[in-house]
């Protein structure tokens, strides 16, 4: 159970740590807009999640 | 972690308390909330072209935040590989005795001359040599406070224990973070010639399609008379390298046993060439809508959402397919369609609210001004998705009570009290909204509203409450008890609703640790729909009644 919960856990900070990555440009950043990054990465880790979500 | 928590009557307590991982989390809501209080009042831009030390410590500005980020994932990595032995044996003993306020009064006092030596250095502004020896004195005021807290916390030994018991990875994690951000400064070089291949290719694709385009490699311009745009080398497309880099190695490293390697590491290059194209893709569509005659479209929403959407394409798009090559994928064909043939038990919880997300890039792309105008995009995608999912909904108990209301109505109370720490500045309606026809004015609102007060709260509860909050306590989460209560869970959870907030991210956290209180308390997750329905409608009537309409 741990793995698991280290496992997702590890997902979504990673997700959230390549966002602040992108939040902490120092230049503007036309391509990836950090506005709308958390959302960005919550689909994703979402769709991680339901991808998963199959296997027990 | 089923066994970590326990009912008890109405509100339910953690056996694990006293363990590491609670510390750890309280830890970081000290530094959190100490933080915030701190920088909130400090004039980040004092320093900006300051001589002598305190120059560098602006100069450095985003750089430290960057650090620490790419510390925190590369170490996490590493965890997982290696430490995780280490984090099962020292979670085990208890972690002293409690908390030590000994160590706990010392990094008050410690944090509160930080906070007076910050007003110094940002508000008053000293020159000279007095100024670099205020700035050490400042990090070394700062490095013992983080140090006293974590022993107020955590007793000496257990960090000295987690120092030993991760062993030479500690160094490893440094190289490799003070290395990646050291390589992503030096790397700016390979950005133009990069930019000018972008150029190139998005000239290709847009050519047949915008008669009179023209490209002009040296001043790396592209467009038509009417509409043209400069292609910079920030958009060369190293961002999104860089993100489905990292997403496709944390995939391949987390999953690691489903996949048959080396031939795996195909995906790496794969998912790199896919959204460089997607990239130039993104910069030819966005000259074809401005030539097209929407220019603050293009510039705007298109600009802001298109990268992130390619991201998303991209990376899931490779993943999922590639999971279903068997040369790949350990798990690829029969047991992927034999998977496909079960009822996913996570899609009833997770896609009305993914449904969301995705129908706010969709019409964030056609918003100009920072207004959506495709509000009903988002109303309709979790409308959807409830309604497709409705039989598998009857199973949840749905009753409310009226101590739910009071419980939205308290966070509503909450929200605006922590207004001023989000930042914001008070501002009218939209002028996209005010200066449209009545009809469409009033079609968005009820929109806007329905989504507030219907969609929104049932989309979020059933994927934080419903699943992510059961989904931390076990793998099977539907086999949950609602009122099971355990301590990381309910702050994963929380804190992780919080987030989605962005500069609202404290009053988001406390606002879904009052949720989950509410479906645990009695079990229902209708008691955190209605209450978080509550909240909603009353910051609509606030919105409406007082014009914060930075609140929406």
């Amino acid at each position: 159970m741990k793995h698991s919960l280290i496992k997702t856990a590890g997902m979504i900070l990673l997700g959230i740590g390549v966002a602040s990555l992108s939040l902490a440009q120092i230049a503007p950043a036309p391509e990836i807009d950090p506005a709308s990054g958390i959302n960005a990465i919550a689909l994703l880790s979402g769709a991680v999640l339901l991808i998963r979500g199959r296997k027990r | 972690m089923v066994s970590d928590s326990v009912q008890l009557g109405d509100v339910a307590l953690s056996a694990k308390q006293g363990r590491p991982l609670w510390r750890i989390a309280s830890l970081a809501g000290l530094f959190a909330a100490e933080v915030l209080l701190i920088s909130a009042r400090t004039p980040h831009d004092a320093l900006r072209d300051a001589p002598g030390l305190p120059g560098l410590i602006f100069s450095l500005g985003a750089w430290k935040v960057r650090l620490l980020v790419t510390l925190a994932v590369i170490g996490l990595l590493f965890w997982q590989a290696r430490g995780k032995r280490n984090l099962d044996r020292i979670s085990e003993p208890p972690a002293g005795a409690g908390l030590a306020w000994s160590w706990l009064l010392a990094h008050l006092s410690a944090i509160l001359l930080f906070a007076g030596l910050t007003f110094i250095l940002f508000v008053n502004r000293p020159q000279g040599a007095g100024a670099d020896f205020l700035v050490v004195g400042w990090i070394a005021t700062g490095v013992a406070a983080i140090v006293l807290a974590a022993f107020a916390f955590l007793p000496p030994a257990f960090w000295r224990e987690a120092l030993r018991g991760t062993g030479d990875v500690w160094a490893y994690i440094l190289v490799l973070g003070v290395g990646a951000c050291a390589l992503a400064a030096y790397a700016t070089p390979i950005w133009s010639p990069l930019a000018r291949w972008t150029l190139r290719l998005a000239w290709v694709l847009l050519r047949p399609f915008v008669p009179g385009l023209t490209a002009d490699p040296s001043h790396m311009t592209f467009g038509t008379h009417s509409f043209s745009v400069e292609v910079a080398p920030a958009c060369s497309g190293y961002e999104g390298i860089g993100l489905i880099l990292a997403f496709t190695t944390g995939w391949l490293w987390f999953f690691r046993r489903e996949w048959r390697f080396p031939r795996a590491l195909l995906l790496l290059p794969l998912g790199v060439a896919t959204i460089w194209v997607f990239n130039a893709m993104r910069v030819a569509g966005l000259v074809l809508i401005g030539v097209a005659g929407a220019p603050e479209i293009a510039l705007q929403g298109f600009h802001s959402h298109a990268g992130w959407i390619a991201f998303n394409i991209v990376a899931l798009g490779t993943c999922l397919a590639a999971r279903r090559i068997p040369w790949l994928s350990i798990a690829g064909g029969g047991t992927a369609i034999a998977e496909r043939s079960e009822p996913n038990p996570v899609a009833p919880y997770l896609m009305p609210f993914l449904g969301i997300l995705a129908a706010g890039m969709v019409a964030g792309l056609a918003s100009s001004n920072g207004f959506e105008w495709l509000y009903v995009l988002r109303v309709a995608a979790a409308a959807a998705a409830l309604w497709y999912f409705r039989d598998r909904y009857r199973a949840l108990d749905w009753r409310v009570g009226w101590p739910a209301v009071a419980l939205g109505g308290l966070v509503f109370v909450i929200w605006i009290a922590l207004e001023p720490l989000a930042g914001s500045v008070r501002t009218g309606p939209p002028l996209a909204l005010t200066s449209a026809p009545a009809v469409a004015r009033m079609a968005w609102l009820a929109f806007r509203i329905i989504g507030a007060v219907i969609t929104v709260p049932l989309a979020e509860e059933l994927a934080f409450r419903g699943f992510l909050l059961r989904r931390l306590v076990s793998a099977d989460f539907e086999s949950v008890v609602w009122r099971t209560f355990a301590w990381t869970p309910f702050l994963i959870s929380s804190i992780g609703f919080g987030l989605l907030h962005g500069d609202r991210w404290l009053a988001g956290s406390i606002a879904g640790m009052i949720y989950a209180f509410a479906v645990m308390r009695r079990g229902k997750i209708g008691e955190a729909v209605a209450a978080h329905a509550v909240t909603n409608a009353l910051l609509a009537i606030y919105v409406l009644v007082t014009g914060n309409w930075q609140l929406w």
